[in-house]
């Protein structure tokens, strides 16, 4: 546990976030490792977990009625995949690892009640999700653009 | 008189005949000419280039500047004189006159760590810059070099890209906007790049791309502590004589063809969001 505690706080969405809040997500954390091609998560099904990359890289894909799927965006290491998944609802892209992946894996319904038990936690976790909600928004509209076309 | 000396002392273009005709991805093209007197530039200017009886255009030089006698312009097609410059083949002559407007800083980034970021076709401009800082290399800090481009079929000079890529003194990253399966590299804005990159507030990065883009990389430069001071970007608005006469370029009190295309980003950011007067 100890363990946990100390690489969990090394992911950059945790970091300098209080000791004790990082010590009360523990419990709702895991290590998951994911070989190239598996899917960490698939278009459709329920949604359940947020992931924190370590290492290796994501390609979130998104596949086109009668067309080829197109890979929308990369992650890696220190990014967060699954911020929507803290709503209700089903995922709407797939997850899939190009190559080994390391991750934490947050089970949704542990890391909420969490937030709503500890206020405290849950306004730093919230301010942080949404600071990576909004980068990602920031960056989705400048592809949208299509500035190179 | 050599030909490329008659073309700067004076406003009439200078006939040329093109040597090489390319085309590169999407609409893209590069011309090459051969100029045996020499064609001296300093990275970062341009020149205008005269599609005989249509019209003239603003293109950067994309050439090495240590190459003089090969003059090379990369265009993007996406009006009529740069359309009427792409039907054009080997040994079709156009009219040339310049080079005119500033140069990227090179002399003051000497010492200093140097990132280069382009998007598009904005890698063009920055390619003379890259290729001069890589051939003098002991004389720069750390070189990077992050290029966005809208799709893998999009990249540009893919011959340069392998090469630099190769070299163990510099640091290469390709992202595009979008892509298949099959691609292996990064998919996403240029901007995420910047997530694995070293920066200092004392590098000097030179930005390059479409004008929307260049925005969001000063801001996220800004937000990782390089601040406007060590910034510089290439700009381009409608520019017509290319000698501040015609007042077409003006942006504020700066004319783009005279005092630019390469500016001090400080100096210009409250003018980014300014139309053409």
């Amino acid at each position: 546990m100890e363990d946990l505690e100390r690489v969990l706080k090394a992911h950059p969405l945790l970091a300098d976030l209080a000791p004790d809040h990082v010590r009360f997500l523990v419990g709702c954390a895991k290590n998951v490792r994911f070989r190239g091609g598996d899917y960490l998560v698939r278009e459709g099904e329920k949604e359940d977990t947020l992931y924190l990359v370590r290492q290796g890289t994501v390609s979130v894909e998104l596949r086109r009625p009668g067309g080829d799927a197109v890979c929308v965006e990369t992650v890696g290491a220190g990014d967060v995949l699954g911020v929507s998944r803290l709503t209700p609802g089903a995922a709407h892209l797939d997850c899939r690892a190009r190559d080994t992946v390391l991750a934490f894996a947050l089970d949704n319904e542990c890391l909420l009640r969490k937030m709503k038990e500890d206020t405290g936690l849950g306004f730093a976790l919230s301010m942080r999700l949404l600071e990576r909600t909004y980068d990602r928004l920031s960056r989705a509209r400048l592809q949208h653009l299509d500035v190179y076309r | 008189m050599s030909r490329s000396e008659a073309t700067r002392s004076s406003y009439v273009p200078a006939p040329m005949a093109i040597a090489r005709a390319v085309r590169e991805p999407r609409s893209v093209f590069t011309l090459t000419f051969e100029v045996p007197g020499g064609f001296r530039f300093r990275p970062g200017q341009f020149n205008m280039l005269y599609a005989i009886g249509v019209g003239e255009v603003a293109i950067s030089i994309s050439g090495d500047p240590a190459e003089p006698e090969r003059l090379v312009h990369t265009i993007r097609a996406v009006g009529t004189v740069t359309g009427a410059l792409e039907s054009l083949g080997e040994g079709a002559v156009i009219g040339v006159r310049g080079p005119y407007g500033s140069a990227w800083p090179l002399d003051e980034a000497r010492g200093r760590d140097v990132l280069f970021i382009a998007g598009g076709v904005g890698l063009a401009p920055l390619r003379p810059a890259i290729l001069h800082v890589l051939r003098r290399r002991a004389e720069y800090g750390r070189v990077a070099i992050l290029y966005g481009a809208r799709s893998p079929e999009d990249l540009l000079y893919r011959e340069d890209l392998e090469r630099w890529r190769g070299r163990l003194d510099c640091d290469l990253q390709v992202i595009v906007d979008r892509a298949g399966l099959d691609w292996p590299g990064r998919v996403g804005v240029v901007t995420r790049l910047l997530d694995d990159t070293p920066l200092d507030r004392d590098d000097a990065v030179f930005v390059c791309g479409p004008e929307v883009m260049m925005r969001f990389v000063v801001r996220d430069l800004a937000r990782r502590g390089v601040p406007g001071e060590a910034v510089w970007i290439s700009m381009e608005r409608s520019m017509r004589c290319g000698v501040g006469l015609c007042g077409h370029c003006q942006l504020g009190g700066s004319f783009v063809c005279k005092d630019g295309p390469v500016f001090r980003f400080d100096r210009v950011a409250p003018l980014l969001l300014v139309g053409e007067v």
